[in-house]
């Protein structure tokens, strides 16, 4: 049901909150071709006010995905570069002195927006990384002393290529935790990859989207996301699934209580994307692979090459209540 | 620098639990307990929790340990004796207040609860009400909630706790009725509970001297209840019979021995209708047994008839007896009388009373014969200026002379005495008859109920061929007092005394509700003893019980209880897999023949399915999509009815 569901099936909303959210991904999707589920799971995540990493290789469209859930929610955005002289300040800003008023006057930086695209965030020096992280936790920053509150609605969405390409510095587990996500987009099916080789160029088309939502409709969805009805039989699911991943002998360190509410946050948030009456198993195991794949450490010997792998081998293990 | 070594604060949470359970199980003590002691405990108490509260250090052992030998010799102080039910309980009313100044971590505080079990328990030893129970029942339901909250994980709501011990007491209710009914009673208890002596004596003392007690206090309490088996006596024939005062030294009345006894059949001739009741008797702590002006026959065990028609009982009665008699209004006794003991019964001290003395030989002389001077002594009672109260003045020596020509106003035990000694003085044999009169009937319980208001004394003379008749000179002072009772005037303005403004015939009925409510309690749980537990189990089917039928019966039945709670405990427990949304879709699963396997979403499974092609894609939709919206989804009735059909129809 969930590979197999288009954009066309979706049904609209009854409220228009909703269907704004139902319009908006529709717009995604008319430019990131044949993505639907990881457009699905990056609304999700923004739903759960949750951060979004997205790692893949170059070129296969992140940037673009960032891009156009700014454009599309109506967010204000901006991008950071990250790169191996990127300092804190440039992330942050900077207080500056001016001769004419006799006094230091801060300029904020880029962070100070709703949407943040932090482009290869393991280019940059760990410095650089942990001013951007902690902001993402604190929902504020402190200058020379001020502590200054970040917008609301505030997401960071970060790319970073593979860890095995060189000159990168590998985020640690306890940093990889802020990200509620890390998704992966993987390349375009051969019908897809014609159409946007032969169709509109995607930049241009993005210039052309207008904003469908706006952050105070985003602030209620999430309200109304949260809100989502979790029933006994999956709490027990999701403790199941917690507890194989404490004992499964191919994971060394399994999920944090923090990411079962990760868990939680994320499936509700699914759910309401998908227009369920209440969090359904697809949803939990939809949201699983993203959520739990960045927070597991596989354990040395074990046969599962990949985070996703092993997710989906805890997920054929637990029996759905 | 010394560490600051207070508490940590993190008793506050069930503290307060663990101290009202304490203080609920005092409560029925407090009423016996001396003063200082429900004082320190109340100071313990407070100070305990202030410790907790402003995280103070508790206070060093030598403190405490000099405490408690300090309240230790408090209490052989008070008592005289660490024995018996009193210094019992006030001991451990005194320990369970200092254990308080030592509680600091949990297991102080079990052991709190376990002595305040035992102080709910050892309440029982001194009264067993009608509310005894439910205060019980109520009070073990308190502590186990303080149980409860003590080891309950921190943050569990109070209600949960409430609703937790509830059921753990229900369960145990049907355990504990069951070793009620069961569990062999015996005639004699192996123990023997060492009752305080001297405290707690009520009705009727031994001997009688008017002019001692100024005032008599008139207590509403009840001394027996009666039923009857066929028609209740007028109220004027009610005389109880107790114990016969037989010498007099000018002040005191006084017994002789009554176990010089003899059959009752060779004392008295009976005539008339026997009158048949049950006499349920409330604990006196006295050997004197009531009955019905003249008991026949009786079914007390090892009670007698003294020479002066007065039953007594091998031992005191210090629990609630019940009993049954018939009696004869019409008899006569000791209709020959020997030279000796006319004698005894007509000597009075020479010395006192001589006023009396005197008026009684003149108005003998007046009257010419015996039953013409006893009417004429009855008169001037009647005619002249006498009057009944219950506050007379004091009499001092010579109470007789004083009383009839000086102070003129007495209740029952003065016109007793005063008769008595004026038959005595003109040479008729008299004596004194203590015990009750009267009686009022609860309408709701159809029993007679006798207070210790209902007291009386009256006299027994002696005449030539007839024997010992009745007379009794109170009533010819005050005849309402025997016609219609005490009792029925007490309740006159006894709601206003009470400070509301209740019509008193309200109260009334409401007072004799209560007895009737007593008295069923009393016949049926707090009587039942080897002979009712023998008929019971008769009744039941148990051929000749004997203790060891009965302790097979009881085991076999609590663990027939146990079983079944266990039983019906795991009947209820429904696992979340079993619920009927559930059900329904693994039938519907096996009817696909397809496994599912682990780990596969209903919605997974449905695009296996249409794969396969057993069954339309519509259904398997419809089916799949109803069970998550029933089992996941908020509750939504019709969404399982239409599940319900959709598997029917399959």
């Amino acid at each position: 049901m969930q590979s197999g569901s288009t954009l066309e099936k979706l049904p609209i909303g009854k409220d228009s909150d909703r269907a704004t959210l139902d319009r908006a991904r529709k717009t995604l999707g008319t430019i990131i071709l044949g993505k639907d589920g990881q457009i699905g799971l990056a609304l999700s995540c923004l739903l759960a006010r949750g951060h979004l990493l997205i790692e893949d290789l170059p070129g296969l469209g992140k940037t673009m995905l960032a891009q156009a859930l700014a454009r599309v929610l109506g967010l204000s955005f901006r991008r950071i570069q990250f790169t191996s002289d990127l300092l804190p300040a440039d992330i942050v800003g900077v207080s500056v002195f001016r001769q004419e008023k006799g006094e230091f006057e801060f300029q904020p930086g880029p962070i100070f927006s709703q949407l943040i695209l932090a482009d290869e965030v393991n280019r940059a020096t760990p410095k650089a990384q942990s001013a951007l992280l902690e902001s993402m936790e604190e929902y504020q920053v402190s200058v020379d002393g001020n502590t200054r509150a970040l917008p609301d609605p505030f997401f960071v969405v970060a790319t970073q290529n593979p860890a095995d390409q060189i000159g990168t510095f590998p985020l640690p587990e306890s940093q990889l935790d802020r990200f509620l996500m890390r998704l992966e987009l993987g390349y375009p099916n051969e019908e897809n990859e014609r159409e946007l080789i032969t169709g509109e160029d995607r930049r241009s088309m993005l210039e052309d989207v207008e904003a469908i939502a706006t952050a105070d409709i985003l602030l209620r969805l999430q309200k109304a996301a949260a809100g989502m009805h979790m029933s006994e039989p999956l709490v027990d699911y999701i403790q199941a699934l917690v507890r194989q991943t404490r004992e499964s002998p191919d994971i060394d360190i399994g999920l944090s209580p923090r990411g079962a509410l990760a868990l939680v946050a994320a499936a509700k948030a699914h759910a309401f994307v998908e227009h369920h009456s209440g969090v359904y198993p697809d949803d939990i195991q939809a949201v699983f692979t993203v959520i739990a794949g960045h927070r597991l450490k596989p354990a040395g010997n074990t046969t599962y090459r990949s985070a996703a792998e092993l997710c989906q081998h805890v997920l054929d293990s637990v029996a759905i209540p | 620098m010394a560490k600051a070594r207070g508490t940590d604060g993190s008793l506050l949470e069930s503290l307060p639990w663990t101290l009202f359970a304490l203080v609920f199980s005092l409560v029925p003590h407090f009423q016996f307990l001396p003063w200082w002691i429900s004082a320190a405990f109340i100071v313990c108490g407070i100070w305990r929790f202030s410790i907790e509260k402003r995280r103070r250090p508790i206070p060093p052992t030598w403190f405490r340990g000099a405490l408690a030998l300090l309240c230790f010799l408090g209490v052989l102080a008070t008592y005289s004796t660490v024995s018996g039910v009193g210094p019992g309980s006030a001991l451990l009313a005194i320990m369970a207040a200092l254990k308080l100044l030592e509680t600091l971590k949990r297991r102080d505080q079990f052991v709190l609860l376990f002595i305040s079990i035992f102080l709910v328990m050892s309440s029982l030893l001194r009264e067993q009400h009608l509310w005894s129970l439910p205060y019980l029942l109520v009070a073990v339901f308190l502590i186990m909630t303080a149980w409860l909250r003590i080891s309950s994980a921190a943050g569990q709501k109070a209600r949960r706790s409430f609703s937790t011990s509830g059921r753990l007491v229900m369960y145990a209710a049907p355990l504990a009725i069951a070793m009620w009914i069961f569990f062999p009673r015996i005639a004699t208890p192996f123990w023997s509970v060492p009752m305080d002596t001297g405290t707690g004596t009520s009705g009727i003392s031994d001997t009688m001297s008017p002019g001692d007690i100024s005032s008599l206090s008139l207590s509403d309490a009840v001394a027996f209840r009666v039923e009857f088996k066929g028609e209740v006596p007028a109220p004027r024939d009610r005389y109880w019979r107790g114990l016969v005062l037989t010498v007099f030294n000018g002040r005191t009345w006084t017994g002789n021995d009554p176990f010089r006894g003899a059959r009752v059949h060779e004392q008295v001739v009976n005539s008339g209708r026997p009158v048949e009741y049950t006499i349920t008797l409330e604990p006196t702590r006295q050997q004197w047994v009531f009955a019905l002006d003249m008991p026949w026959n009786w079914t007390l065990e090892r009670t007698f008839m003294g020479r002066q028609q007065q039953l007594i009982r091998a031992r005191p009665i210090d629990q609630r007896v019940a009993y049954e008699a018939v009696s004869y209004l019409d008899y006569r006794t000791d209709v020959d009388l020997t030279e000796f003991a006319r004698s005894f019964y007509e000597s009075i001290p020479t010395q006192s009373n001589q006023r009396t003395q005197e008026l009684a030989k003149r108005m003998r002389n007046t009257a010419g014969s015996d039953a013409a001077f006893i009417e004429a002594v009855l008169m001037r009672f009647h005619e002249q200026e006498y009057y009944y109260t219950l506050e007379p003045p004091p009499l001092g020596n010579n109470s007789v002379d004083r009383f009839l020509f000086e102070t003129r106003q007495g209740f029952c035990e003065h016109y007793a005495s005063a008769f008595a000694v004026m038959m005595r003085a003109a040479g008729i044999p008299a004596r004194v008859v203590l015990g009750y009169q009267g009686g009022e009937m609860n309408p709701m319980g159809g029993h007679l109920i006798v207070r210790q208001s209902d007291a009386h004394a009256w006299n027994e003379v002696w005449i030539e061929d007839i024997g010992w008749r009745r007379v009794d000179p109170t009533a010819a002072v005050a005849p309402e007092r025997i016609e219609v009772g005490r009792s029925g005037s007490m309740f006159n303005g006894a709601g206003a005394a009470w400070g509301f403004d209740m019509p008193s015939v309200l109260l009334h009925r409401m007072t004799l509700y209560w007895d009737a409510m007593n008295a069923t309690w009393n016949e049926w749980v707090l009587g039942y003893g080897p002979d009712n537990q023998d008929k019971l189990m008769k009744w039941l089917g148990m051929d000749d019980p004997d203790w060891r039928k009965m302790m097979l019966t009881m085991i076999a039945i609590v663990i027939g209880i146990v079983l079944l709670i266990s039983l019906v405990l795991s009947l209820r427990y429904r696992p979340p897999k079993r619920d009927r949304a559930a059900i329904l879709y693994k039938k519907f699963v096996r009817k696909t023949g397809i496994e599912p396997s682990t780990g596969e979403t209903p919605a997974t499974f449905a695009v296996r399915v249409d794969g396969e092609s057993v069954m339309p894609a519509e259904t398997v939709d419809a089916i799949t999509s109803t069970y998550l919206d029933v089992r996941y989804g908020p509750p939504n009735p019709q969404a399982l009815l239409r599940l319900e059909s959709e598997v029917r129809n399959l």
